[in-house]
C-alpha cells in the first residue's frame, strides 16, 4: 500500500511540470505602439485585410494578422532599423512599406492632411496639361512654315 | 487594379519592362507622327481627366471599392497608340510622383490596363459599331476594364508558382488564381457598366464639342 501510495505521489509529481507547459497565462499592460492606418484615397479603411511585418533583413515575419475594422495595423517594434509593413488583399490592392524606427525604437507616422491627397490630383492635372502644352511647342516646331 | 510593388516577381516584370519599352518607343513615333495641333488639346484634356478619374472611388458589393480609368474612350476617340501612350503617361506619373502603383509593376500596370484595354475596347468599337453605335460604346468601355482586370488576376495569381521560398512559401503575392480571379473580375465586371456608360456618354458629348468648335 506504501509502494503504491509513494509510487502515485511521483507520478502526480512527474507530471506536475508538462502540464504547467499548457497553462495558458495573460498579463496586460499599455506601451508605446506603431499605429499604420490603411485606407483608400476615398478614406474608405482598408479593413480586415492580411497583413506582415519584418524586421530588417529577415524573411520570417516579426507579426502577421489582419487590419482592424479601421485599417489600422498596431504594432510594437522592439528594435531600432528598418520595419517592413506588407499588406495586400486578394484583389491585388495593398502596400509594402518601410518605416524607420529610431533607437528608442519609435516610428513617427502621419496622417496624410487632406489638401495633400486633393493636391495631388490638381498638381497631376496640371501636369499633364503642362506636357502637352511642351508637346504643342514641339508640333508647332516640327510642322514646316 | 494599379499593382504596387512586392506584388510580382522579378522573374515577370522585367521581360514585361522589355516588352512595354518596345511598345513605349514604337508608340512613341507614332503619336509623334500622328498628332496634330487640333487633336492634341483633346488629348490632353482627355488624359488629365483619366488622371482625376482616378481618384473618384465607386463603392461596389463587399465593402470594397473601384474607379474607372477612361482608357476606353481614349481609344475609341483617339485610337489604340495615343490612348496606350496617354494612359502610360498617367500611371507613370502616378507611380513615379503620387505613389499610386509600384514602380516595378509600371510595365504590368501599363501593358494590361493601357495597351490591352485600349486594344480591346478599339476592337470592340470597330466590330460593333456596324450594328449599334451606342451599344459599340458602351461595350469599348466595358471590355478596356473587364480584360486588364482578367490579365491582372492571371498575373497575380501566376506569383505563387513563379517565386517561392526553399519551404515552398510564395515570395510575393500569395493568393493563386482561384482567389485572384473571382476577387478581380466580379467587381470589374460590375464596374465595367459604370466605365461603359462613361465612354458612350463621353464620346457623345466630346463628338458634339467637336463639332461646335470644328476642331480635330
Amino acid at each position: 500500500m506504501m509502494l503504491a501510495r509513494r509510487l502515485f505521489l511521483g507520478i502526480a509529481l512527474a507530471l506536475m511540470g508538462p502540464s504547467h507547459a499548457h497553462d495558458l497565462h495573460s498579463s496586460v499592460g499599455t506601451g508605446e505602439a506603431v499605429v499604420v492606418k490603411l485606407y483608400f484615397i476615398d478614406d474608405k479603411p482598408f479593413a480586415y485585410e492580411a497583413y506582415e511585418i519584418f524586421r530588417q533583413g529577415e524573411s520570417v515575419p516579426y507579426q502577421v494578422g489582419r487590419s482592424d475594422a479601421f485599417g489600422r495595423v498596431v504594432f510594437l517594434p522592439d528594435r531600432a532599423g528598418e520595419w517592413r509593413v506588407k499588406a495586400m488583399s486578394e484583389d491585388g490592392h495593398g502596400v509594402d512599406v518601410v518605416l524607420y524606427a529610431d533607437e528608442a525604437a519609435r516610428v513617427e507616422v502621419r496622417d496624410k492632411p487632406l489638401i495633400e491627397r486633393y493636391g495631388r490630383v490638381v498638381v497631376g492635372v496640371a501636369l499633364i496639361l503642362g506636357l502637352f502644352g511642351l508637346l504643342n511647342l514641339y508640333l508647332r516646331r516640327k510642322k514646316p512654315s | 487594379m494599379h499593382i504596387p510593388d512586392g506584388f510580382i516577381a522579378p522573374q515577370m516584370y522585367l521581360p514585361l519592362y522589355a516588352m512595354a519599352a518596345g511598345l513605349w518607343a514604337y508608340g512613341a513615333r507614332r503619336v509623334g507622327r500622328e498628332l496634330d495641333e487640333a487633336t492634341l488639346p483633346w488629348l490632353a484634356s482627355l488624359t488629365a481627366a483619366a488622371f482625376a478619374l482616378s481618384f473618384v472611388a465607386l463603392p461596389l458589393p463587399g465593402g470594397t471599392s473601384a474607379h474607372v480609368t477612361g482608357v476606353g474612350l481614349l481609344a475609341v476617340l483617339f485610337g489604340v497608340w495615343h490612348a496606350f501612350m496617354a494612359a502610360s503617361l498617367v500611371y507613370a506619373m502616378q507611380a513615379l510622383l503620387f505613389g499610386d502603383g509600384g514602380v516595378t509593376t509600371l510595365s504590368l500596370n501599363a501593358l494590361a490596363m493601357a495597351f490591352c484595354g485600349a486594344l480591346s475596347a478599339r476592337a470592340f468599337y470597330l466590330a460593333v459599331r456596324p450594328l449599334h453605335v451606342g451599344l459599340a460604346l458602351f461595350l469599348a468601355g466595358w471590355i478596356a476594364l473587364f480584360l486588364p482586370a482578367l490579365l491582372v488576376a492571371l498575373a497575380l495569381g501566376a506569383q505563387p508558382l513563379i517565386a517561392r521560398d526553399a519551404a515552398g512559401t510564395p515570395l510575393y503575392f500569395p493568393f493563386g488564381w482561384s482567389v485572384t480571379l473571382p476577387a478581380l473580375l466580379i467587381p470589374h465586371a460590375l464596374l465595367g457598366i459604370g466605365e461603359g456608360a462613361l465612354t458612350l456618354l463621353g464620346a457623345r458629348l466630346i463628338d458634339r464639342l467637336r463639332t461646335r468648335y470644328r476642331t480635330g
